[in-house]
């Protein structure tokens, strides 16, 4: 699979650091607009730290809501800068090239999103300090480290260190191509993150061992983060539903479904916003949709495990929070929801090439997927804590606040604002993967055909 | 860049077969004598009988109404039934990824099927020896025991047509018949090529099987698009298949046992040691079938990092699930950790964790045990001990848990240990399942004749800059 024409290094270099040279008009205005959706959000947690948590729609049983289902959704999305980068990248698939940076910068952003939230959950966000600064250890406390809550930090703050090595790494040679297009103050600070780069053979084989070391060493950090996280549910005996040993993987592909989906739409957005035809083509989306119909069908196969396992037990608790979620409204309608937009829906149009390759239609795809994994992680959430407690008086519903409601929603903002931002200093396509690409590309002739065909070292 | 009899080869790693030779070369590779075959065909035959031995003996001492005794024949069956209905799915889903390395690896896996059709003979005694769901001593009001035993089925009174029973049987003939439909639709072109050079009842047999093939454009079309129609097909059938057996003979037998992992973990031990058989068998091919013109060592690379990568599934999968009981702290979780892992069958359970992770995994982590023809092969025969280990701990373990309808498990079964008609039924079943695909073997060819023709026009080395390298054309 190999389409579009030849492309010259300088005309790579021209065209993908034209986010940067020359930025375009719009630039401006549209993360003015988004910063100023962050800002409101950022007054808002201003306020419901002043109110507290009241001014929320949580409370007891309903402790946990938005923000958490938020904080799942954002390290979700975040699993998709290992899966297409790293794995791809040990896998040679070719189409990967253009997708690899926009999905690690994404997987940083995300991370980085994903850990405001429980610090916003708390409703005093400075008690952190002290789960951390205050134990005496003299007298013998110490933090539990048997809890998930505990290695949640550790394994994010983990995976968000290692990908962010990862994507420094990768960017050294694009870095030294921007120290040779730029003057004055950039070109200084280009300078110090080009650390010398000259591409000399010996540094690119340094370049591409530390990319595969770190390529098969970030693997583990990245499954152990959604586990890990998938584990603050799994270990909770008191809530019926979340106690289920496929939560781990479950999760873990849930996440790289989401998170390859959001990939897909980061792609087909750049291909429009700076006119990257030429390296963002059909075939790369094409190929993401196909490996979406396998993420997606593997999900769905874990959620079907999930549900039927979960009345497996026929336990009269567990089965009424099965009930609540497939039967009752308003958690019923949203169910349908969910299980149509996550999987029917998008394997649905990924099933054909047409609507592959229609960027519109692949659009509305991954938006679809998006949209019902958010849905996944609050359909998890919610019933069960609904339905937690024993004595039925006890029971409540939960409806998000409009607090609530700006403060998710500003996320997606942030994230946005944050990755058109990075583009403005640091190319979101690499440059000298492209380049390679196109070094490596040929074409065999089999009998009147002539076939598209790549040179492969091993 | 050397060239050797029929074909070309660079450092092994890549072979070239000449498209022109191919067909005759490889169709005469199966009507040769060999004595070598023949003794192990020999071999097979005779642990067979000992295995039919073994089960009539079984059966007149023990009869069906207990599954105790029938563990180990449940677990023999459980191990051959997961690697050979998993083996076609490896060709399937190279096709579909159109991995050139997996052009030697097709067929081989595809012949498989040949053996689904003994695992639905096996697999009668089994639905004998399983009790039904619902509780025919049940006394109304008891706390001591269900009326149904929990399944998949819910526990409905009277399931409809026979469940789990039935549906069970149901399932592995579909995919016995899918996986001979895969084996059919892709020898189609061999045998089509074949009844011109053969003579006698193989002349017979192929113009018979092949039909009306004759290469047509359209034909390949039908035939391309029914293989991948099927393929689909068969990986769903699968993944379902073996769903219901892990939860109807493991699970739903032992009280209280509720694992949505179970599935999975078991779905992808079978990948795993499936793709560990193959490549044994195409590491025999490869050093002492005479092969070694038409299989390289860039399969055994390519597939070794999929082991790899298999192997380390399985062991996350089996990480989550042990950690999600181990801190559940319920009685009956901490009753199956026993059970299964940490006392009755804790020796079972730490062998096969040595052969399913610790082997393969410090094997497959080293690049020239990688790059060799030996390496994942060794890696794949410590597999396939794991997968043997792993059934035996948990049909057996499972078929003599005792009291089935319990709430939950209470206490923890002791250990049981196979006799003498065990013995004979598991090399029996072995025995049965080689002597079966070397029988396959005798009649289609184990190479796919025209995948590995077709590789050929795709697949040369060329330079780049002061190199050679492999050049690779895939096709839309």
């Amino acid at each position: 699979m190999q389409e579009g024409r030849p492309l010259a290094p300088t005309e790579i270099n021209r065209a993908l650091l034209n986010s940067i040279l020359e930025p375009p008009r719009w630039f401006w205005p549209v993360v003015s607009i988004l910063g100023l959706i962050v800002l409101a959000a950022a007054i808002t947690i201003g306020v419901m730290v002043d109110k507290g948590l009241g001014i929320t729609g949580l409370g007891r049983p309903v402790v946990w809501g938005f923000f958490i289902t938020n904080f799942v959704f954002w390290i979700g999305i975040s699993h998709a800068g290992v899966m297409l980068s790293a794995i791809l990248r040990l896998a040679k698939a070719e189409w990967r090239r253009p997708a690899t940076r926009a999905a690690e910068v994404l997987t940083i952003f995300s991370l980085m999103t994903a850990m405001t939230m429980p610090i916003v959950h708390t409703g005093r966000p400075w008690r952190i300090l002290y789960w951390v600064f205050p134990y005496d250890f003299a007298r013998g406390l110490w933090p539990n480290i048997r809890t998930p809550l505990v290695w949640d930090p550790s394994a994010i703050l983990t995976y968000l260190t290692s990908s962010t090595l990862f994507v420094l790494i990768a960017l050294v040679p694009d870095f030294a191509v921007l120290r040779d297009h730029t003057t004055g103050i950039s070109h200084r600070i280009y300078s110090v993150l080009a650390m010398g780069w000259e591409g000399n053979a010996r540094q690119w084989k340094l370049q591409i061992i530390a990319g595969i070391l770190l390529s098969a060493l970030i693997l583990p950090v990245f499954v152990s983060v959604h586990s890990i996280v998938s584990w603050d549910f799994g270990m909770a005996m008191a809530v019926k539903t979340w106690h289920s040993t496929i939560f781990a993987p479950y999760f873990v592909v849930g996440a790289v479904h989401s998170g390859v989906s959001a990939v897909a739409f980061v792609m087909i957005l750049l291909r429009w916003m700076y006119s990257w035809q030429d390296y963002i083509r059909h075939e790369h989306i094409d190929a993401l949709g196909r490996l979406l119909i396998v993420v997606a069908t593997g999900w769905f196969y874990f959620f079907v495990m999930e549900v039927i396992f979960g009345i497996y037990g026929r336990e009269a608790d567990e089965v009424a929070v099965r009930a609540l979620q497939f039967t009752q409204w308003p958690f019923d309608v949203w169910s349908y929801v969910f299980v149509g937009t996550t999987y029917f829906l998008p394997v649905g149009i990924w099933l054909f090439r047409s609507g592959r390759r229609n960027l519109w239609v692949m659009s509305t795809a991954c938006i679809s997927v998006n949209i019902g994994m958010w849905l996944e992680r609050y359909l998890i959430i919610v019933p069960g804590l609904v339905n937690k407690q024993v004595f039925t008086f006890t029971w409540a519903g939960y409806v998000p606040s409009p607090a609530e409601i700006i403060i998710v929603g500003a996320t997606f903002a942030l994230v946005s604002m944050l990755m058109l931002l990075f583009s403005r200093v640091m190319p979101l396509v690499p440059l000298y993967d492209i380049k390679e690409g196109e070094i490596l590309r040929t074409e065999v002739q089999v009998g009147r055909r002539v076939v598209p065909a790549t040179f492969r070292e091993d | 860049m050397s060239s050797n009899g029929n074909g070309h080869h660079h450092e092994g790693m890549w072979v070239f077969p000449d498209p022109v030779t191919a067909t005759r070369d490889l169709v005469g590779k199966i009507t040769a004598r060999s004595g070598v075959f023949t003794l192990a065909l020999a071999v097979a035959g005779i642990l067979f009988v000992l295995g039919i031995i073994g089960f009539v003996a079984k059966a007149s001492t023990s009869g069906f109404s207990d599954p105790g005794p029938w563990g180990y024949y449940m677990a023999i069956f459980s191990f051959i039934f997961l690697i050979t209905a998993s083996a076609p799915l490896v060709a399937v889903a190279f096709r579909f990824t159109k991995s050139h390395w997996r052009r030697p690896v097709s067929r081989v896996s595809e012949l498989f099927a040949v053996v689904g059709v003994l695992n639905v003979v096996m697999f009668i005694p089994v639905m004998l020896a399983l009790p039904p769901i619902e509780n025919v001593a049940y006394v109304v009001g008891s706390h001591s025991e269900l009326a149904a035993r929990r399944s998949i089925w819910l526990g409905m009174s009277g399931v409809p047509l026979g469940a789990p029973h039935w549906w069970d049987m149901l399932g592995i003939v579909s995919l016995a018949v899918a996986s001979l439909g895969i084996l059919w639709l892709s020898a189609l072109p061999d045998m089509a090529q074949a009844r011109h050079i053969t003579t006698g009842f193989r002349r017979s047999l192929y113009t018979l099987l092949a039909g009306h093939w004759y290469g047509t454009k359209k034909q390949w079309l039908h035939q391309k698009a029914g293989l991948a129609i099927l393929g689909g097909l068969y990986f769903m059938m699968l993944i379902f298949v073996q769903f219901l057996i892990v939860s109807d003979y493991a699970m739903s037998l032992v009280p209280g046992w509720k694992d949505s992992i179970l599935p999975p973990l078991y779905t992808v031990l079978g990948l795993q040691s499936c793709l560990g058989l193959i490549l044994i068998i195409l590491f025999v091919m490869r050093r002492f079938g005479g092969y070694g013109e038409y299989i390289g060592v860039s399969p055994f690379w390519s597939a070794s990092k999929i082991l790899l990568g298999l192997t380390l599934l399985w062991t996350y999968h089996l990480f989550a699930f042990f950690v999600t009981f181990w801190y559940g702290r319920l009685e009956v979780e901490q009753n199956v950790l026993k059970y299964f892992i940490f006392q009755s069958y804790s020796g079972v359970f730490w062998f096969q964790i040595l052969f399913t992770f610790f082997i393969p995994f410090f094997l497959m982590i080293w690049n020239p045990i990688r790059r060799s023809d030996w390496g994942p092969p060794l890696a794949g025969l410590s597999a396939l001990g794991g997968c043997f280990l792993y059934n035996i701990r948990t049909f057996v373990g499972s078929f003599n848990v005792g009291e089935i309808y319990e709430p939950i498990l209470t206490r923890v079964p002791p250990p049981v240990y196979p006799d003498l008609w065990d013995v004979f039924i598991v090399l029996g079943g072995l025995g049965a399942a080689v002597f079966v695909y070397m029988l396959a073997a005798r009649l289609l060819p184990v190479l796919s004749i025209w995948e590995v023709k077709e590789g050929a026009k795709y697949q040369h080395m060329d330079t780049l800059i002061r190199k050679e390298y492999l050049v690779l054309a895939k096709p839309e």
